[in-house]
């Protein structure tokens, strides 16, 4: 019987999967990065002026860079995990292209961060006394956009770190540049939707956003075989 | 005119040391061997 | 080398002993001459990594590996400079040492991503792999600058500051002006020269580490 090797989509589909799997059998690394989030959001909030910043000017800047941290956290383990025992040399024996190990990766890593945002954005409602309808109806969809333009770039710069010596430094100092463009737009734009600003006001920069992620996860898909070793 | 010297003083002095320990690092490293 | 030294030398003495103070700035005007003329070699050297990245990527040619190492240390010098006498420059004239216009945060944000560039060659022994990574990141590096700049800009422009950042370039005096091509094209030799020294260095330098399987 001579199975066809599965196509570009649906390898990534079992790379993530697998990815999943494994994360949902320890769930360490999860809980670790949901603690994290959740820490971060509260104490931003013990560093807060009541009376000279209100809350829904707050909340935003709070989550986005929260966030980013907790993203990078995740990140890591992404190949971290394949480092032991080299683990990456089974998938690149496997009839997958290149490109799919990195797309399975990145869908896994986007599920991982949808997760704790799942999480987080309820928190950041109740601890900013946010009204809850509106609030999640603005953030969610803008929380989407941050999370593939993140998991995009920290994908390919984790697969790059993981090789090196200094893995724990350059993952962020490779990647926060990178995402100063998504937190940067991601605050903009969810500060004036909360505000109440119309939303023709935060589009520019939900723009800015859509453009990063189209443009990141074609080039980093490309970018990825090169980071393989030879 | 404003008195601005002591900035462009450190600014010069700056500049030069910032290329100097460039200079002098490309110095040191040719002669590591 | 020495030329571009010389060159410099008579570039800066032009500067001190022939060209007059500005009226409203004073000494502090002089700062200009050094920090734009920086600016522009850190730029170009900057395009020099990201053109070299994409020649890698496509060519596989060490020697464009080299250079993009080279024009990267340079550049990060050249920053540097820029961002220290920028804030000097600036302090005096509109009594502020920083502010968010996209120049300044652009200049910034490359200082960074040259700074992770460096570490991350740094960190990688072998030559091809360095070779390859950095290439990627400089290829990245050069797609991120747009957006940053977009998003920089626009947040300028939706927040207007209350007291205006660049004034308009008035136009120099004619003996500034001068002064001003003369350090333009003196530093812009110096970048030259550095890459170049810098350049030849390589060999030396990846042959007493002990080299790597290419």
């Amino acid at each position: 019987m001579q199975a066809s090797p599965p196509s570009l989509l649906s390898a990534a589909w079992i790379i993530a999967r697998k990815d999943l799997a494994v994360e949902l059998r320890t769930r360490s690394a999860f809980l670790s990065v949901l603690v994290f989030t959740l820490l971060g959001l509260a104490t931003f909030y013990f560093a807060w002026d009541p009376s000279a910043v209100a809350a829904v000017d707050l909340a935003p800047g709070v989550l986005w860079v929260t966030f980013t941290f907790a993203g990078l956290l995740g990140l890591h383990r992404s190949f971290g995990m394949e480092a032991q025992d080299r683990a990456i040399d089974a998938l690149l024996v496997a009839p997958v292209e290149r490109e799919a190990i990195y797309l399975g990766k990145a869908l896994a890593n986007f599920v991982f961060v949808g997760t704790v945002l799942c999480a987080a954005l309820p928190a950041l409602v109740l601890f900013y006394n946010l009204p809850p309808a509106p609030a999640l109806a603005a953030l969610a969809p803008i929380a989407l956009l941050a999370a593939i333009g993140l998991v995009s770039v920290g994908t390919l710069f984790s697969s790059m770190a993981v090789n090196t010596r200094l893995a724990e430094l350059l993952l962020p100092m490779l990647s926060l540049p990178f995402f100063v463009p998504i937190v940067m737009a991601s605050s903009q734009a969810s500060t004036r939707l909360l505000a109440g600003r119309p939303l023709a006001e935060a589009m520019p920069w939900i723009k800015i956003l859509i453009a990063f992620d189209l443009v990141f996860v074609v080039a980093c898909t490309v970018a990825f075989p090169y980071t393989l070793e030879e | 005119m404003p008195d601005t010297y002591s900035y462009f003083v450190a600014a010069y002095v700056v500049a030069c040391v910032v290329y100097g320990a460039y200079l002098a690092s490309l110095w040191w490293r040719s002669k590591r061997d | 080398m020495l030329l571009a030294l010389a060159a410099v030398a008579g570039a800066v003495t032009r500067i001190l002993a022939f060209t007059p103070y500005e009226a409203h700035q004073g000494a502090a005007q002089k700062i200009y001459y050094i920090h734009v003329p920086a600016a522009m070699s850190a730029y170009l050297a900057l395009g020099v990594v990201a053109a070299m990245s994409i020649v890698y990527l496509w060519l596989h040619d060490e020697r464009s590996d080299r250079l993009a190492e080279s024009a990267a240390e340079v550049s990060f010098v050249f920053t540097t400079v820029v961002l220290v006498t920028g804030p000097l420059w600036a302090r005096p004239i509109w009594n502020t040492w920083w502010s968010w216009d996209a120049r300044l945060n652009l200049t910034l944000f490359l200082w960074f991503v040259t700074a992770a560039y460096l570490v991350l060659r740094g960190a990688i022994e072998q030559d091809a792999m360095r070779a390859r990574y950095s290439a990627v990141l400089g290829v990245l590096a050069a797609l991120l600058v747009p957006f940053i700049h977009l998003s920089v800009y626009l947040f300028r422009t939706m927040h207007p500051m209350p007291i205006v950042l660049k004034p308009s370039e008035p136009s120099l005096p004619r003996e500034m002006l001068t002064t001003f091509l003369i350090a333009s094209l003196a530093f812009l030799f110096f970048g030259v020269a550095l890459i170049r020294a810098r350049y030849r260095l390589t060999p030396l330098l990846r042959s007493s580490a002990g080299g790597g399987n290419a």
